[in-house]
């Protein structure tokens, strides 16, 4: 069973091998009641410490595949269960320092049966989670 | 005296408990354990592997209908019309997600199927395809005898196009396999607390529904008829059992009233606390069967005064 946040603190780690990280993942469980084709889901952007990095630029590890951002929407086949979690992959050089950070997070939700007006409706959640190394 | 209401939960009650520390058996178990005789589930949420469960899956979820007792109601599908930023369904891509939605639910042993469909404005408009797509799979929901039922959810009350539109489908198809799903959340006389990330000023623009749109229990009685199912949406009981938002001392008299027998479904949205929701939904139980007991005696009492004159 996964954490109640939205960011998962098992999963919450640096890329690339030790000295030449170059991002770090961010695990991150289905937050809505239902599952969703992958094509209603308009990226995620992360936030660390105060330094953001924009949906637009991450990429997404769902079932076992990476994806870009432009390649979301054409995901209407692709299913994100409820309880069950993506990795967003995140680009930086050096990774993050091992330690406790603040991450926050705002996933863009295109619910169909919204109003248009609030097609796509942000998401949002934060906590604090840690790096071990 | 009338008929006897059904009672069931809708395992949407659950949000977030199911996946985090709830899987699908102990929802199960808490469902059964009100004394309900029916179960409602989200299929694209509780569904495992949904839209194509495996056999294992399929083998679970007939053991933990047998050994709770629990007859599955509503199958809850979407059909969602936006798929893409810059794209619809068509009518016949709608279709094939009901003809989908409609077999999975037959095959889970559902007699009710309530899709979602997209919406075009703020009175949730369906979108237009509805029509056309419901109207393909009608021969399919009568060979498997589940009806569709979409639902009348705030803010559309019940006098509204939205519900002329569905009315009139079923008057010039001549279906009984379409019909309406009423939410309890359109009598809602009381506001919701703010959500997270709400603000007055959204509150009072786009969101003064949640403030409840308090439609009259009275005009149930124009669309009883072609209401074969309620989802008893509710918000927060406290310990006096006394419900902050939904007036069901005026909401069970009234179904009573019109002899309605289908189930009422226990829909908990509210506070999504680990586990607040297995003793709201108790309470929201406790509650509408002492309403309903206490209508039925009263309907007894002047019957026995009649007898002893």
């Amino acid at each position: 069973m996964l954490e109640r946040s939205h960011v998962q603190s098992s999963g919450f780690a640096n890329l690339g091998p030790e000295g030449a990280r170059t991002g770090f993942r961010v695990r991150f469980r289905q937050p809505n009641y239902r599952g969703t084709r992958v094509s209603l889901m308009e990226g995620i952007d992360v936030v660390v410490d105060g330094e953001r990095f924009p949906a637009e630029q991450n990429r997404y590890l769902i079932a076992g595949r990476e994806y870009a951002y432009a390649e979301l929407d054409g995901l209407t086949e692709l299913r994100w269960p409820v309880g069950t979690a993506i990795d967003i992959l995140v680009e930086k050089p050096g990774g993050l320092e091992p330690g406790v950070h603040l991450v926050e997070t705002v996933l863009r939700y295109r619910h169909p049966y919204f109003p248009p007006r609030f097609r796509p409706i942000p998401v949002q959640d934060s906590r604090h989670a840690t790096i071990i190394f | 005296m009338s008929g006897s209401f059904q009672y069931g939960v809708s395992l949407y009650s659950y949000t977030d408990d199911i996946g985090t520390v709830m899987g699908l058996e102990e929802a199960f178990y808490h469902a059964g354990d009100t004394g309900s005789t029916g179960i409602e589930i989200l299929g694209e949420a509780h569904v495992e592997h949904y839209p194509e469960p495996n056999a294992a899956w399929l083998d679970r979820w007939f053991a933990l209908v047998e050994q709770y007792k629990l007859q599955p109601t509503n199958f809850a599908s979407w059909v969602d019309t936006h798929i893409q930023r810059d794209r619809n369904l068509t009518a016949e891509e709608g279709a094939a997600q009901l003809a989908l939605d409609l077999n999975l639910a037959s095959k889970l042993g559902f007699k009710f199927l309530r899709p979602k469909f997209g919406v075009i404005d703020d009175e949730l408009t369906p979108h237009p395809i509805w029509e056309g797509a419901v109207e393909r799979v009608l021969d399919l929901a009568t060979r498997l005898d589940v009806i569709i039922i979409p639902e009348i959810h705030a803010p559309t009350p019940i006098r509204h196009p939205v519900v002329e539109g569905y009315v009139d489908f079923i008057q010039r198809t001549g279906t009984k396999h379409f019909g309406l799903l009423i939410d309890t959340g359109i009598f809602q006389d009381r506001p919701l607390p703010y959500w997270q990330h709400e603000t007055p000023e959204m509150r009072k623009e786009a969101m003064s529904f949640l403030d409840g749109i308090n439609v009259p229990v009275e005009q149930l009685a124009e669309v009883i008829e072609y209401t074969p199912f309620i989802q008893a949406k509710f918000h927060h009981i406290d310990e006096q059992l006394h419900d902050h938002n939904i007036p069901w001392e005026r909401v069970v008299p009234a179904l009573k009233s019109l002899g309605y027998t289908g189930y009422l479904s226990s829909e908990y949205e509210g506070v999504r606390d680990p586990w607040v929701a297995i003793e709201q939904v108790r309470r929201h139980h406790a509650l509408i069967r002492k309403l309903e007991r206490e209508y039925d005696q009263a309907a007894v009492q002047p019957e026995m005064d009649n007898h002893h004159a």
